[in-house]
């Protein structure tokens, strides 16, 4: 019975190859978008949960409360004495490990020398993370301070090789560690990534804050593994209780490292989510994309009926039973959809890539694992059931003599029923287009506001090794190669996230404002005039001024924040250190673009390097330029690759977000038509071959065929209407929520919803109207000798 | 075998009921060969569906074999097409997707016959129709007759006691008719199966044993054919 009904499905599917394709290719776009995203959520959903002792490793976070208590921020830094407190104080905890926030440092086999991703960590990191050893012991990888393990990859690209057990490498070109383990690359789903690790005991040697013990910088991560059986609350609690007189305005508390990435976001102490709303946008995207498709397929199989009525009543005249009949269909939508899923997987092989580009990150396909195999499967159980369980059971409830007397007219509660799901598709469809527009909008808007900056012809280096130490040279070189009309060096790059600062006290200040945040950057000569700011009043640092060390610019939301009415020549505060303003530059967006960013004090200082920035000279090739700057580097500070950066392209990243989700919205936006407007083709092929009499008399009567095609199309117009109506509130509504995290944001305009009704509308017209058109010019005589 | 007492059928509208069939009692025993006969719209195919129990009297009791079969629920009622009627139909009605063979088979398949038995029976009727060399055609591939010789055959496969045809000759050239209704006389004379077909061909009447004929939803007339 089985394989006859599978037999009587793939005829069926090869003779009506119009419908075919259209569920074909419908659903297998569905199901490949569908299982793209949901490769991605499984990504995410997997963060840090590689481990066997995943579930009981816990990520110590910060509360930073003011005087009253409230919760100001929370975030995931800890003090270099918590750790070995609270280990010997709670027995709960069954390791601890302090770590660093790692950073890309130089790492070298003799002239073969990368920047790479670098950690210290305290040796019980491997208790929390099973690194898979494919050289060394994890029992003693990290015991000597001057040991490193690498990744397999960090292996292959500095020896060419995992075979490199006790070789020698050389740390930031100054330290020679010994090779201690190699380890399989870890999953790019950890958040604590890296491409060679330390021990803590060496971080010790060489940062001077980590070997002091302390309870006031925070720059510091501990991980903490409790026993299985802990109260993370009663441990919480214990912490409390022993850090109680140690921080100031600090408290601490235990958090789930596997819920970190997921719902690590904090706001006034309380947990608000995180990167899960994402999971539940791709989820919706997902499975709406999915639903779609099988839209298509139920309306297609009711459209159907009428011819599938017949083939009803004959079987159950000859004894068949609703359910073999239910069976029958199901196994038919089946088919159809492991047909789809066929070509969706290699869709997906195709598209991956370009996926993966989009999201900046490193998906593949694992076909011999159990788990996506059985996720495939369940989904193509899913599909086929929810495609086809509706036609199955409608189809199959046909009583027999209604069936062979043709009296389905396929009216009433299934063409209601069919009206409901378009005008559900089509709503879904322009709300995504809205939204595409809207976050397009959005993007314009912000990246056509003023910057304050003279972004293009910036370039920027890190300042690594001989550029710090002897960065007038590199800067002499650079000024008389003529590649460059500008160079400072500062402690960070022109935009940066970090650097925020409290504390700072100015003339007529009040009590409670040395809480409010500036952002702190610390440079020495020409920064105003390589920069490309605006200086409102006073000047830039000058090497006239042996002053000058104790002399910082502001910005002008700065002179606001301290309402000064003189700004130059007044002098500011910071932990008993006076500074000077000697000059106010125009603000500049150096952090988010979508508001407002904190006031900027720039502050003189030889010792803190950072970045280079340099101004090229426009007058010669950007190639040439770039190379001689490289030569120079090269040729100062060997050791370091050249790396060298746009200000513009660090500036663009800070799109990459909204980006990403202006690209997601319009792909899904274009595959939600695409597979819409397939389905409304399929219908209307349908409507039409049904009424192909009734258009062949009509023509005998004189109907023009304008008058047909506005027969036929003006019942599927009034649907796509109807779904405008529904989706533009819905779509406002989502948006308007969407804009409102912006400080400065664009607004809906009405051209949006007009460009998004329309355009929907003229696609669905110009699909229906080219079946209307074949219908309506077809032969009278074709149409009445039928039957 | 059949037993029909008092059967009404009306469709009520705007309170006016209009009948299709009034006050038709009526037995038929096995191995009986009975036409319905009557000008369009006296009811026959009414009655024919009625004795299929594809249509509920809105009036009346019916017998099948000794059970009351009025309204019946579809489960035992498909239990009763497995295994005791066979219909025929005046547009062939076979499976468009099936191929001869499989249009034969299809009824055995729901009666859960053993493929081995399935086989056989299908070779049989095969053979019996003259129609090995089209088993694998599908039905659009086959004149009108032909068609309908594999209606027949799939009726008979899965051996039932009684046939309802519905103008089985209706759709078809006179010599085909003549072919089809020469099948159906000797089904009846030599395997005994009741037959119940409605026409309108007064020649087609002459092969069946039993005339009932119908006028306005009453029998008029119930002749026995001179043989």
């Amino acid at each position: 019975m089985f394989r006859l009904n599978l037999k009587i499905a793939l005829r069926n599917l090869w003779k009506n190859k119009v419908s075919s394709f259209i569920n074909v290719i419908g659903l297998a776009i569905g199901l490949a978008a569908c299982l793209l995203l949901l490769i991605y959520v499984v990504y995410e959903w997997n963060f840090d949960k590689q481990a066997k002792n995943a579930a009981d490793v816990h990520i110590i976070l910060t509360h930073v409360r003011d005087d009253s208590g409230k919760v100001l921020m929370t975030f995931d830094g800890s003090t270099t004495a918590l750790a070995p407190l609270i280990k010997s104080e709670v027995p709960e905890i069954k390791s601890i490990c302090r770590m660093n926030y790692g950073g890309i440092n130089l790492i070298a086999n003799k002239e073969n020398s990368f920047k790479r991703n670098a950690k210290f960590a305290e040796p019980d990191i491997l208790k929390m993370y099973d690194y898979q050893f494919i050289a060394g012991d994890v029992r003693t990888a990290l015991q000597q301070p001057k040991s490193v393990i690498l990744t397999e990859s960090t292996a292959n690209i500095l020896f060419g090789s995992v075979e490199v057990l006790n070789k020698t490498v050389r740390y930031q070109d100054k330290f020679d560690l010994t090779v201690t383990g190699v380890v399989k690359d870890l999953p790019d789903n950890s958040s604590n990534k890296f491409d060679y690790l330390m021990p803590w005991s060496f971080y010790e040697m060489v940062d001077t804050d980590a070997r002091n013990l302390n309870f006031n910088n925070f720059s510091y991560k501990t991980l903490v593994l409790l026993h299985p059986d802990a109260n993370l609350a009663e441990v919480n609690k214990k912490i409390a209780l022993l850090v109680k007189n140690k921080n100031a305005n600090e408290t601490h508390f235990l958090y789930p490292l596997t819920k970190m990435h997921l719902y690590g976001k904090f706001e006034e102490g309380k947990n608000v989510g995180g990167a899960i709303e994402q999971i539940w946008l791709f989820m919706g995207l997902a499975f709406g994309i999915l639903l779609i498709a099988c839209v298509n397929f139920m309306n297609m199989a009711t459209a159907k009926s009428e011819k599938r009525s017949k083939e009803v009543g004959i079987k159950k005249t000859i004894g068949a039973t609703r359910q073999s009949l239910i069976a029958q269909f199901l196994t038919e939508s089946m088919v159809l959809t492991l047909v789809s899923v066929v070509i969706a997987i290699v869709l997906m092989e195709i598209l991956l890539p370009t996926f993966n580009n989009l999201l900046n990150i490193q998906l593949t396909l694992t076909y011999f694992n159990v788990k996506y195999c059985a996720g495939i499967v369940v989904i193509v159980l899913m599909t086929g059931l929810i495609a086809g369980s509706y036609p199955a059971f409608y189809l199959s409830s046909f009583n027999p003599i209604q069936t062979l007397k043709r009296k389905i007219k396929g009216k009433g509660f299934s063409l209601s029923l069919r009206q409901v799901l378009i005008i559900g598709q089509f709503c879904f469809t322009i709300v995504l287009m809205i939204s595409t527009l809207v976050i397009y909008k959005q993007i314009e808007y912000i990246k056509n506001k003023p910057i304050g900056a003279d972004l293009n012809h910036l370039v920027q280096m890190p300042q690594d090794g001989a550029l710090a130490t002897k960065f007038d040279l590199f800067k002499a070189q650079l000024l008389s190669s003529g590649a460059v009309s500008g160079v400072f060096q500062s402690s960070t790059s022109l935009i940066h996230h970090d650097q925020n600062f409290s504390g700072l006290e100015w003339p007529g200040m009040l009590q409670r404002q040395n809480i409010i945040l500036f952002n702190r950057v610390i440079t020495t000569y020409d920064f105003i005039k390589t920069s490309g700011l605006k200086l409102l009043q006073g000047r830039d640092f000058s090497e006239k001024f042996a002053s000058d060390s104790g002399a910082v610019l502001v910005s002008s939301s700065a002179v606001k924040t301290m309402g000064l009415k003189n700004p130059v020549g007044t002098i500011l505060k910071r932990n008993g250190y006076h500074s000077t303003i000697i000059g106010v530059f125009e603000d500049y967006v150096w952090d988010s673009p979508y508001q407002g960013n904190n006031p900027m004090i720039v502050y003189f200082g030889k010792k803190e390097t950072g970045v280079v920035t340099m101004r090229l000279n426009p007058q010669n090739s950007l190639h040439d330029n770039i190379s001689k700057i490289e030569n120079i580097a090269k040729e100062l500070n060997p050791a370091y690759p050249a790396e060298i950066k746009f200000t513009n392209s660090a500036y663009a990243d800070l799109f990459q977000k909204e980006q990403r989700m202006g690209i997601l919205s319009n792909l899904f936006g274009g595959l939600a038509i695409f597979i819409s407007c397939l389905g409304l083709f399929g219908l209307a092929t349908y409507s039409a071959e049904q009424r192909t009499k009734e258009f062949g008399v009509r023509k005998v009567l004189g109907a023009s065929v304008y008058s047909l095609m506005q027969l036929l199309s003006l019942s599927f117009i009034k649907m796509i209407v109807m779904a405008i109506f529904l989706a533009v509130p819905l779509a406002y509504y989502v948006m308007d929520v969407w804009l409102q995290q912006f400080e400065f944001r664009t607004g809906i305009s009405w051209w949006i919803i007009v460009t998004a009704g329309a355009g929907t509308l003229a696609v669905a017209i110009l699909t229906v109207s080219y079946q209307a058109y074949k219908t309506a010019v077809a032969n009278p005589v074709d149409a009445l000798k039928y039957e | 075998m059949i037993k029909l007492e008092n059967i009404e059928k009306y469709y009520a509208n705007k309170g006016l009921k209009s009948y299709i069939l009034r006050h038709v009692s009526t037995t038929i025993q096995q191995g009986e060969f009975v036409s319905i006969m009557g000008p369009s719209g006296a009811g026959k195919s009414t009655l024919l569906n009625i004795l299929g129990m594809l249509e509920e009297p809105t009036y009346g009791t019916y017998e099948f074999m000794g059970e009351d079969v009025t309204s019946l629920n579809e489960r035992k009622r498909i239990e009763l097409y497995r295994n005791h009627i066979g219909f025929v139909f005046q547009a062939y009605h076979l499976i468009d997707e099936m191929t001869v063979a499989e249009n034969i088979e299809a009824p055995l398949l729901y009666k859960k016959i053993a493929a081995a038995e399935r086989k056989s029976r299908v070779a049989d009727m095969l053979d019996r129709f003259n129609i090995v060399g089209k088993k694998d055609l599908f039905p659009n591939q086959l004149s009108g007759g032909q068609q309908q010789l594999v209606g027949i055959a799939r009726a008979l496969a899965a051996q039932p006691s009684i046939i309802l045809a519905d103008e089985p000759t209706g759709n078809l050239q006179s010599a085909q008719a003549l072919q089809i209704m020469e099948l159906f006389k000797k089904l009846n004379e030599e395997e005994g199966i009741t037959i119940i077909q409605v026409t309108h061909s007064e020649i087609n009447a002459g092969y069946g044993s039993r005339i009932l004929h119908l006028l306005d939803g009453v029998i008029k007339e119930d002749l026995q054919v001179a043989l």
